[in-house]
Formats: C-alpha cells, sequence, structure tokens
C-alpha cells in the first residue's frame, strides 16, 4: 500500500532521538453498510476508510500517532514530531524486512465489495418477511447486512513486513414482538470471515423465525426470580460468560498493570478441573480470525486454562515486554486509530463429556439461560454482569416456564470454580468486543455449561 | 486538496452528475492524549484527522457516502457511491436538505487558550493526578488508569441551497481510575474532569475524589433480595436518561420502537419530572448551536412537571409529522446517517439536598453505581436489570458498602415513581444530566 521507501523514511525518522522500536501501520479499508427496518431499506452506507498509526517505543513507554494523509512529507513530520519526545541518541537501526508468506486462512469466495447492493437487499428483505410471518405478534423487524475489507500492511523496526487483507461479512436480524402494553424482542447476528457466501452457510430465513420465536417466547413471559440459584447456561453464545467473566482479565493489557485478578495465577488452578478455554485466531473463516494480528504476528491456537490450570495469557509486544512474556499473535485494533493491545480472537470453551439433557435433568431447580445477550466486566476487580435473552426455570430436571429480565451477576475467578457440568455440545457465535483498542469481531463459544450457584437478578 | 476547496468541488461534482441537491458534511479533529503509570508517560498520542459525507437526492431518494481520503480520485468515488446507495432506498424514506431561514445562536466553544498548552503542562498535570489519586495513607493500592487528553474539533455544513456553517469546539478530559484493596478484597473507583477553561481544572482534587470513592467501597456486604426503597445518585439518575433517551425520539415513535407514541401532552412522569433537552448550555459538554443537517438547536422542555411536551425532531421526522426539527437532527461517526440525538439532556434540580433525600428515606439503598447498561437494558420496552453497588442507609445515615446486586425495573415506571428530585446535578461526559432522585421502592436481587 505504500513504497518502501516511504516506509523507511518514516521508521528512520522515527528512531533518530532514541526510541527502541518504531511501528507503521497503514490501512485501507471499504465499508458497506445496509439497514432494514420492518422490510424497507432504512440505510444503505458506503465509504472509505483510510489511514496510517505510527508507534514507539521507549522503554515502557509507548507513543503513538495517526493521519489519514500518508504522503512522505507527513508521514515523515509526523514520525519526528514524536521522536522529538524522546530525548535521547539513535539506539536502533532498521532490521532487513521479512515479508510473511503464509497460506491464507481465510479463503473468500465470494468477494461482497463487487456484490450489487440490491442482491444484499433482497436477502434482507426475505429474513424480514420470514420474521413477520413466523407469528401475528411479531409487529417489528430489523434486518442488517454488514460487508468490510481491510487491508492492512504493518512494517516495523525490527524485520517486520506484513500484509493481511481481512473480508468479513455479517447478517443480523430482529424481531419484536408486541402485546397491548409491552414489546419484547430477540435477536441474532451470524458472521465471519468470509464473502457473500455467507447466506449459503447459515439459513437467514431460518435465523429470523429463530429470532422471532425468542420474541414471542418472552412476550407471554413472567419476571425472572430473583437470588442465588443454580444456573444452566446454553452452548453458542453462552460463551459470552467466558469471554466477560475470565477472558478480558486474562489479556495482558490488564496483567501488566497487576488489575487483573489473574495476574501471577500462571499454573494455579483457576478454574474448576472440567475447564479447559482456548483463544484460536487460525479457525478458517472464524468471525475473529486472521492471517496476523495487527502488530504482524502470524495468529495462533492459544490454550489458555488446561483442566482448570492457568497455562497462559494473551500478550501483545508492549505489554510482553513489561511482563517478560513472548507474544501469542493476540494485538489487535479495531483501525489505525488506536495503538494495538492484547485482544481476544475466537474464544471458547472446549467441549467436556455431559449430554446436554442429562445436565438439564440433574438439576432439581434452577434458570436455564438459553439465549445469552450481552454483558460486561471491571478486570481489576472482576465483577461482570450479563444480560439473559431467554430464560426458563428449571424445576425437578424439566424444563418449565419462560422468565424474562434476568441478568446474571458474579466475579469472574469464583464463577470459574462453579462450573459443576460442561456439556459435549461446543458452538461458537459473533459479537463486537469494545475496550481500549476499540470494538472488534470476536467469537465467544462453549458448550452448555452449569454454574453451581450464581446471582440472578430479576423483578419476580 | 484544502478542506474549503474539497467542499466546494463535492457539491459541483455531485450536482454535474444528477444529484438534484446536496450536501457535505465536514469534520476535522486533532487529538492529543497521554496516559500516565507509576508517575512516567506510559502512553502519548497524537492525532490529525479529516473526513466529509455527501448527502444528496437523486431520483427522489437520498444517498450517502463518505471518504478519509479527500484528494482528487475520491471526489468520483464518493459521488458514484451515493449514488448507488441511494438506488436502494425507498422514495419513502427521501430526506430534506434544510434551507437556511434562520438566525443562528452564537455559542462560544473553543478556547484559544487552550491551544497554547504545552505537551509538558498536560503530562504534568497527569503526574499530579495520579499522585493524589494514589495518595499517601496506602488505602489506595494501585491506579488502573489515569490520563489526559485535549480534543479539538471543526465541524462544517454546506448544501446546494447555499447553507455554510462552521463551528469549532476545543475542550480537556481527565480521567483517572483508582484500584483500593484489602486483603482479597479488590474495588475501583473513578472520576473525571471536562471542561475547556485550564485555570478551573485541579488535577489533585480530581484524583482524590476517584481515591475516595474506591476506598469507600471497600468492605462491602452481600444483602438478601426484596424490595428496597432507593436513592439513584445522579450519576447514576443521569446514565439511566442516557441510554434511554431513545424512547423520547421522534423517529423511534414512528418506528413502533418507543411505547410513548401517542403520549404528547399527557403525563408520563411524576409532577416533579421536568426534563430538558439543552444544547446552548454554557459549558455543556454537548453543546452545539447547529444540528448535523444545519437547523439551528433550541433550548426545549422534553417533560414539564411529568407531561410530556415533545418528542426531539431531525427534519424527516419532523416532515412526518408536520411539525418543525427540533434541531435534533445528528449524526454519530462521519459515515453515519442522520439519525437523533438529544444534546445536554437533563432532569432539572428540586430544592432538596442529596442529604436530605436520604433522610427522607430513612431505610433503604443509596446506589452510587451501575454497570451493564449496553446488554441489560432493552431501550424498547424500557426494561432493565443491571449490576448495581452502593451503600445501605439506615435511619437516614450512610452505613456500610454493598455489592453484588443488581437493580431491576423498568424505565417508564421509573419516571412515574420518582418522589423526589434533589438540589445537585450531575453530568456525564456525554451530556446526559440528573440530580440525585429518590424511588419509592425498586427490585434488588443479592444473597
Amino acid at each position: 500500500m505504500l513504497k518502501r521507501s516511504v516506509v523507511e523514511h518514516t521508521l528512520e525518522a522515527a528512531l533518530e532521538t532514541g526510541a527502541d522500536f518504531a511501528e507503521l501501520y497503514v490501512e485501507r479499508t471499504k465499508r458497506n453498510q445496509i439497514g432494514m427496518a420492518n422490510g424497507i431499506v432504512e440505510t444503505a452506507l458506503g465509504g472509505m476508510d483510510y489511514g496510517a498509526g505510527i508507534r514507539l517505543f521507549c522503554g515502557s513507554r509507548v507513543i503513538y500517532a495517526f493521519c489519514n494523509d500518508t504522503s512522505e512529507p507527513t508521514l515523515v513530520r509526523l514520525a519526528r514530531d514524536m521522536a522529538a519526545t524522546v530525548k535521547g541518541s539513535r539506539l536502533q537501526m532498521l532490521s532487513r524486512w521479512q515479508e510473511n508468506g503464509r497460506q491464507n486462512i481465510n479463503p473468500i469466495a465470494i468477494l461482497p465489495d463487487g456484490v450489487a447492493k440490491n442482491r444484499k437487499a433482497e436477502r434482507l428483505a426475505a429474513a424480514s418477511a420470514a420474521a413477520t410471518a413466523y407469528d401475528r405478534r411479531i409487529t417489528q423487524t430489523r434486518a442488517g447486512f454488514l460487508d468490510v475489507t481491510q487491508e492492512v500492511l504493518v512494517a516495523n523496526s525490527e524485520g517486520v513486513w506484513a500484509e493481511d487483507k481481512r473480508v468479513r461479512s455479517r447478517f443480523s436480524i430482529e424481531a419484536i414482538a408486541s402485546s397491548a402494553n409491552e414489546k419484547q424482542s430477540g435477536h441474532l447476528g451470524p458472521g465471519g470471515s468470509v464473502g457473500f457466501e455467507l447466506f449459503d452457510w447459515i439459513d437467514a430465513e431460518e435465523t429470523a423465525r429463530e429470532a422471532a420465536r425468542i420474541a414471542v417466547t418472552m412476550l407471554g413471559a413472567g419476571a425472572c426470580p430473583a437470588g442465588k440459584m443454580p444456573v444452566v447456561i446454553d452452548n453458542g453464545f453462552g460463551g459470552v460468560i467466558f469471554h466477560e467473566a475470565c477472558g478480558h482479565g486474562l489479556e495482558a493489557t490488564a496483567v501488566a498493570r497487576n488489575a487483573s485478578v489473574f495476574a501471577g495465577k500462571l499454573g494455579a488452578q483457576i478454574a474448576s478441573p472440567l475447564v479447559t478455554a482456548i483463544d484460536d485466531g487460525t479457525i478458517p473463516n472464524g468471525w475473529g480470525s486472521a492471517n496476523m494480528d495487527d502488530e504482524g504476528t502470524p495468529t495462533r491456537r492459544n490454550v489458555l486454562i488446561e483442566n482448570g490450570i492457568l497455562k497462559t495469557y494473551l500478550v501483545d509486544r508492549m505489554n510482553g515486554r513489561k511482563m517478560g512474556a513472548a507474544v501469542t499473535g493476540s494485538a489487535r485494533r479495531q483501525n489505525y486509530r488506536f495503538a494495538p493491545t492484547s485482544r481476544m480472537t475466537n474464544t471458547f470453551l472446549a467441549p467436556g463429556t455431559s449430554l446436554p439433557k442429562d445436565i438439564i435433568a440433574d438439576t432439581p431447580y434452577g434458570l436455564y439461560a438459553k439465549q445469552m445477550g450481552g454483558g460486561s466486566v471491571d478486570p481489576a476487580t472482576g465483577s461482570f454482569n450479563f444480560a439473559v435473552l431467554e430464560a426458563y426455570l428449571i424445576r425437578d430436571g424439566k424444563i418449565c416456564e419462560p422468565v424474562r429480565g434476568a441478568t446474571l451477576i458474579g466475579k469472574g475467578a469464583e464463577v470459574l470454580m462453579q462450573i459443576d457440568r460442561v456439556g459435549n455440545n461446543l458452538k461458537r457465535a459473533q459479537g463486537m468486543c469494545g475496550s481500549i483498542s476499540g470494538s472488534i469481531p470476536t467469537d465467544v463459544g462453549q458448550p452448555m455449561i452449569r454454574v453451581k450457584e450464581m446471582t440472578v437478578g430479576g423483578r419476580g | 486538496m484544502e478542506s474549503e476547496r474539497f467542499l466546494e468541488c463535492l457539491i459541483q461534482t455531485a450536482l454535474a452528475s444528477g444529484f438534484a441537491d446536496c450536501e457535505v458534511y465536514y469534520r476535522a479533529s486533532r487529538h492529543f492524549g497521554v496516559t500516565v503509570l507509576e508517575g512516567e508517560v506510559s502512553d502519548y498520542e497524537n492525532s490529525a484527522l479529516g473526513g466529509v459525507c455527501l448527502r444528496g437526492t437523486i431520483g427522489g431518494r437520498t444517498g450517502y457516502a463518505y471518504t478519509e481520503r479527500m484528494t482528487e480520485d475520491a471526489l468520483t468515488y464518493v459521488v458514484e457511491a451515493a449514488k448507488e446507495n441511494a438506488a436502494l432506498m425507498p422514495e419513502s424514506e427521501q430526506e430534506i436538505l434544510y434551507r437556511p431561514q434562520e438566525a443562528y445562536p452564537v455559542l462560544e466553544a473553543e478556547n484559544t487558550d487552550l491551544e497554547k498548552l504545552t505537551a509538558e503542562e498536560k503530562i504534568l498535570a497527569a503526574k499530579k493526578m495520579e499522585a493524589a489519586a494514589l495518595g499517601k495513607d496506602g488505602s489506595i493500592a494501585s491506579i488502573d488508569y489515569c490520563a489526559l487528553d485535549t480534543d479539538w474539533t471543526e465541524v462544517a455544513i454546506c448544501n446546494s441551497y447555499g447553507l455554510s456553517l462552521r463551528h469549532r469546539k476545543n475542550d480537556v478530559t481527565a480521567y483517572v481510575c483508582a484500584i483500593a484493596k484489602n486483603g482479597e478484597e479488590v474495588k475501583t473507583g473513578s472520576h473525571f474532569w471536562k471542561g475547556n477553561n485550564w485555570k478551573n481544572f485541579s488535577p489533585a482534587a480530581t484524583g482524590k475524589k476517584a481515591a475516595a470513592i474506591a476506598a469507600a467501597h471497600l468492605g462491602a456486604i452481600g444483602i438478601s433480595s426484596g424490595r428496597y426503597a432507593v436513592v439513584l445518585d445522579g450519576a447514576v439518575m443521569a446514565r439511566f436518561l442516557g441510554v434511554f433517551c431513545g424512547v423520547f425520539f421522534a423517529e423511534n415513535v414512528q418506528k413502533g420502537f418507543s411505547l410513548l407514541a401517542g403520549k404528547q401532552g399527557e403525563k408520563i412522569a411524576a409532577d416533579c419530572v421536568c426534563l430538558r433537552d439543552d444544547p446552548l448550555l454554557a459549558g455543556g459538554y454537548a453543546s452545539m448551536p447547529f444540528d448535523s443537517e444545519g437547523v439551528p438547536c433550541r433550548n426545549k422542555a422534553v417533560i414539564e412537571h411529568g407531561i410530556l411536551k415533545t418528542y426531539l425532531y431531525n427534519l424527516k421526522a419532523a416532515k412526518k409529522d408536520g411539525v418543525a426539527s427540533t434541531g435534533n437532527g445528528f449524526k454519530g461517526a462521519l459515515p453515519a446517517p442522520v439519525k437523533t440525538a438529544a444534546t445536554n439532556f437533563y432532569l432539572q434540580k428540586g430544592a432538596r439536598s442529596q442529604e436530605e433525600l436520604l433522610q427522607e428515606m430513612g431505610n433503604g439503598l443509596w446506589i452510587t453505581d451501575i454497570t451493564g447498561l449496553h446488554a441489560g437494558a432493552n431501550t424498547v420496552s424500557g426494561d432493565f436489570s443491571l449490576s448495581a453497588e452502593g451503600f445501605l442507609v439506615q435511619d437516614g445515615a450512610v452505613g456500610q458498602p454493598v455489592e453484588q446486586i443488581t437493580i431491576a425495573g423498568n424505565f417508564y415506571e421509573l419516571l412515574q415513581r420518582i418522589e423526589e428530585v434533589g438540589s445537585d446535578l450531575y453530568f456525564t461526559s456525554s451530556g446526559n444530566g440528573a440530580p440525585s432522585v429518590r424511588v419509592r421502592q425498586m427490585d434488588i436481587a443479592g444473597k
């Protein structure tokens, strides 16, 4: 995307005053987005993001700057301005660039940027119609399709010259069911590092009916009872519990600052022996997959927790330097406006041996959280919260009436120890994860699990 | 290309290629940010950005496209992309461009003194803030995050009807989060300062406040589930308003995404509830003289003594209802279409202090923090169930801190159940504001 000489001159200028590492990141991203409300196109947007970010390290200090003018004079001037904040003499020479030559893990069949927008709209219209037709109580629908084609170049003073093209597509559907005085919604959003063939991989209309089913089910539901009880969390997006309760606390961003409850716990039993957790950025066409991370390090499969024992953190270059740990291919950023830091990619709990029907049958009383909503966590305290979109009470080992408005709260370190059943039905689901380096696509996932006791918030 | 020339060229290119009318929205920003950790600069950030978004009407349909590359070749790319997007839109969704007719309020939001502040002065202030948060008495174990940012933003809007507006603003945001520890127990507390008068900023006071919040929450206990009388701190009530303000947007009402349809002129809240949207508030974090469509902004009552006075309108929603836009047609990010947004959106002060509200409540809970709003709040139904923290209140006196609870309810009901509004007024950094409020009863889940 940029001439080698421009990159070279920029990095040379950045190193002039004693910085011990310099990196240039350049990005050109085309995005297209269509939003439909009640079967009518409501938004059709598109455009181009374009810019560069320069990063310098000086010991444990990070200096970051970005702009969207990538002409050589501008980049060199910006690099000099940054170098001026470092007061020393030159320490580093540029190393020879080695290009990355990895086989593409995310082959794309149909580039979505080239697909006519009306073809995308037709898919959304069909899905909206399927949701509306599901039940007469479905009064509104929202459907969306987003495709992003991001081309990136990362070059640094230590010999990395790495380029990647990331194509992602995501379909989303929300159905709203109404009664005289109440509205409930259900939504799903499957996607991947795929092109327009996403619609061959998923059944958009079936997905829409599933969203409608959730909305209608919750419409009649009574309020969820509050208090401590066993909670069975179903597979797929249920993995958000691990993402929030534990994943963020394993990011070096929090660990290096000693702002995580899991800091200093490598090799320790931090979870029930039933728990094995993996972050894998190499799953072919996975939503959170890429050939390389945003520092140019190839992505990989990291076993975070094995049989309850903490094996590794997710480590980026700067935090690795602070912690004395090797990088794990986990440095990510939303775009050139953010310096990269350690983040999750596709994170999931490995399958166990229990059959889902046995987990339910073995639960005399509790909450069955079938569809999870989103959540958040304070990594320093480990306190998390998340919403349950579709929930039922379990009595005498049977799934009984649906309940609405349930929230699960707890502390990551405690909940991990309380997992007493892990099912054999692993499934992943897609989400957007927000943190200091912006909003990035991540997969969550798990088989059905049971937590012995959790605080459930509700109004019943 | 120079921004002014690029805007002019873009309008000409769009008109020449068949657009009946068009508008160009330009936004440029400069940002400086510094994060300190243990007395040293850990992160340092600098940026200069600019970009434009075109909106225009072609064949009775509205199309948008944007670019961050402001070069000759980008002109055609943007115009062609906007055409393709327009072709997809139904005629019924056509948006209206503003024909300038009214005078604009004057709003001074750029303090040029701030631009003269050196990086060293900003770094020193951030270090002072961190040192003050850490304190000397050992109650604070470490600092989670301590940062100081300065932002300068310029917005310009031009259209083919002769509209030509420009507004500049700048400010400083200082934010610090302290970690207090007692054995295994960990609590965080954060505080921020935002403004464009550097002289009003006390790094020490900001740091100490964050530390005091973290330390006060140590020794927290769990409580039994049940119904409790509650005082919601202003910071909590302001965040509720931030999340649920969409129910007051006409476009959501028209599309069935709000339960306030047909409620204009009706009583929807307790008598003590007066809610305003004031874009002209002096020093307001969300103050603007005009919205993203170029419509002049004005101060207005949304709820007056419990009565819903108006929805918030952009030009398109206003046309549907046959009324004038309230000047709330804002876009989020540069690429985003014009939707609706509130500005300085706040509950007006009452007469009693927060202490008096706690005393009147007698026994109950003072809720000081809520988390999980992006997931635990349903903006359509108004239902919420959120993780919360606070303090027990006994006989009007603040007692032990409380943790691991959730607070559940419904926003529409909450408005009706407010019994008293305090005289303290807190604003979030995005401009949502509220005093502390006393609420009859709320559902709490705990042990």
